[in-house]
């Protein structure tokens, strides 16, 4: 919906809306979001690569490709799975030196946002 | 001559709203054939007729020839229109579609094997002295002769499926380390998204314009070209930005390369309407490919030339489309095209989907939409992300970008992220402005992930008032609002 908010005397227009859990605004050329149950500016989980001792599905879909198996050993940027969603292929890779700790998905494994697919225990906990 | 009454569409999203309003103009009736993901979408709500046809994986829905044409049966349509993508270059379709009794809106299935299968269309190209990229279109599709192949010409090589299209199915080898990976890959791609593993091999040209020209064959056969198209600006060899027309070309290349675009199209005995991409660079241009279909930045042609594509081609269909030989086209003012892609471009555009909230295309003069959902409408993950289209045209180049700007800075679109931070950076950006962009322009200026700006302190007093007045606190300087940004806002 259309709001205004006045600040110094001056209404400023947006446009808002919450939308599950999260603030939409659209305010002078720019939309942007908050997580209002925390205030803080929403950020989706995962991430291209995702945290550093685990591979995140940066997005919903299909696992395609499997690249490692558990025990092998891995070094930052090679590539340890691929996925698909809207038919294109992602190859996700691992950001830190280790060994596959877990591997959590299948080929045709339908996957959600954020989920921690391959576990890696990083090479300095040896 | 035939006389269509009802026509079915094998298609979805914005192309599949597309051809329902030329229908509707025309007084035809439509049939949409839809998966059943699609029952939340504009062009569901838009036919005179929908039939779900499968489930949601393209497969067994969009791809699936058998099914399509058993709706076009029982839905009582004349014709197909394929749109594009899923089954829009596929001659076996065609062919299908022929055989059913009914019209398939495109060329014939010769002209579609001719053309389209990028391996077949070179050996033309080549026949009728179309200069080439260097490269391999052999039938043997073995990875280590591939790769052997890849080594004799040269990195860097960009390896593509035959069928396929869109950026999809398409990888560039930079060296011999990783080109297994990726050739295999490329294999894989294109059977999941055009149901054929055939690639071929190209040198990559490092500082090369994307320019393609839209051509259309009459009902005799008569091949016209509609003038250029520039899409250098790609990422992952998918399109972004296009314009009409290229700011690249002289009046001699110009020239040029419109008639080596009519040559190769009237050899392929082409009917309806087609591209011919090429590839320019130092001032030489290489024939790309010919996809044999409506293209998705059509649009562009249609603002600077006054015309309407998807008419003429359903004109064409029932022989009853003629070129006058008396108009001359010249065209006029300048338009731009971006895509609007459901992507997140803070996070290197991975897929935004969920449900759509508020959606907002803010109209005026020389501004035009192409868009597929509305408020309420479900993106889902399992088609292309492009969700809608935006165009615009004003008088020259320059104004037309100032427009886009504009245009896209109005646009609203809650629930879902999209690249449109991505384009105004891109639109704004000097090398496009001057229109010296080549097809690395994206990975040599844009990387892939946006720096997300931080908030300003004005945005987030906005913020943190909109959601007291959403949240029903009238204007919110008398709640008790839990939220964080309260206190910081009453203090203003």
């Amino acid at each position: 919906m259309e709001v205004k908010v006045r600040i110094d005397g001056v209404d400023h227009k947006a446009q808002a809306q919450l939308i599950q859990g999260t603030l939409w605004v659209h305010y002078n050329g720019r939309v942007f979001t908050q997580d209002v149950s925390t205030g803080r500016k929403s950020r989706k989980k995962g991430g291209a690569g995702g945290s550093s001792d685990q591979v995140m599905a940066p997005m919903p879909g299909k696992i395609t490709k499997l690249l490692v198996t558990v025990g092998a050993a891995i070094e930052p940027g090679q590539a340890v799975l691929v996925m698909e969603a809207m038919k294109m292929e992602y190859t996700l890779k691992a950001e830190i030196a280790g060994t596959v700790d877990s591997i959590n998905c299948a080929v045709g494994d339908q996957v959600a946002l954020g989920k921690a697919l391959v576990k890696i225990k990083p090479a300095s906990d040896k | 001559m035939k006389k269509f009454t009802r026509i079915a569409i094998a298609n979805r999203g914005e192309v599949a709203v597309r051809i329902i309003k030329a229908c509707e103009e025309m007084g035809i009736e439509t049939v949409l054939l839809h998966s059943e993901a699609d029952i939340n979408s504009r062009a569901f709500r838009m036919a005179t007729k929908t039939i779900c046809i499968g489930p949601a994986p393209t497969a067994e829905s969009y791809l699936n020839i058998q099914a399509n044409i058993n709706g076009a049966l029982a839905g009582g349509a004349q014709a197909i229109h394929p749109g594009f993508g899923f089954l829009s270059e596929n001659a076996d379709f065609a062919e299908a579609v022929g055989k059913a009794g009914l019209t398939f809106i495109g060329p014939s299935p010769e002209a579609i094997r001719a053309l389209g299968d990028k391996v077949h269309c070179k050996e033309l190209a080549k026949q009728a002295g179309l200069p080439l990229v260097p490269g391999y279109q052999g039938e043997n599709q073995d990875v280590e002769h591939l790769i052997q192949q890849a080594e004799q010409i040269g990195y860097p090589v960009i390896v593509k499926a035959a069928a396929g299209g869109g950026g999809r199915g398409m990888k560039l080898l930079k060296s011999s380390t990783d080109a297994r990976e990726l050739i295999e890959s490329a294999q894989r791609e294109g059977q999941s998204a055009f149901g054929s593993p055939k690639v071929f091999l190209e040198k990559y040209l490092d500082r090369a314009k994307h320019i393609e020209f839209q051509v259309f064959g009459d009902s005799t056969g008569n091949v016209q070209h509609f003038f250029d198209r520039e899409c250098s600006v790609q990422r992952r060899h998918q399109k972004i930005i296009e314009e009409a027309t290229s700011p690249s070309l002289t009046d001699e290349l110009r020239r040029r390369m419109g008639e080596a675009a009519c040559a190769i199209a009237t050899l392929g005995k082409y009917k309806g309407a087609g591209t011919v991409e090429f590839l320019l660079q130092d001032g030489e241009f290489y024939l790309l490919e010919v996809n044999t279909r409506l293209q998705v930045e059509h649009p562009v042609t249609e603002e600077v030339l006054g015309v309407d594509l998807v008419k003429m081609q359903i004109l064409t269909a029932q022989g009853d489309y003629v070129h006058d030989a008396k108009q001359i086209r010249v065209p006029r003012g300048h338009s731009i095209e971006c895509r609007i892609y459901a992507e997140n471009p803070f996070l290197g555009g991975v897929p935004s989907t969920g449900l759509l909230g508020h959606v907002e295309w803010p109209e005026g003069p020389g501004r035009r939409y192409e868009y597929g959902f509305d408020a309420n409408d479900t993106i889902t993950p399992f088609y292309d992300p492009m969700i809608a289209k935006v165009i615009v045209w004003d008088e020259s180049r320059p104004r037309a970008i100032q427009k886009m700007i504009r245009v896209l800075k109005d646009s609203v679109v809650f629930g879902v992220h999209t690249n449109i931070p991505y384009l105004i950076e891109i639109l704004s950006h000097k090398e496009f402005v001057m229109g010296t962009m080549t097809t690395r322009f994206i990975e040599t200026y844009f990387g892939e992930s946006l720096k997300e700006p931080t908030l300003t302190d004005i945005e987030k007093t906005v913020a943190a008032g909109a959601l007291l007045q959403l949240r029903g606190g009238a204007n919110g300087a008398s709640t008790t609002s839990s939220s964080p940004w309260a206190s910081y806002w009453r203090g203003i």
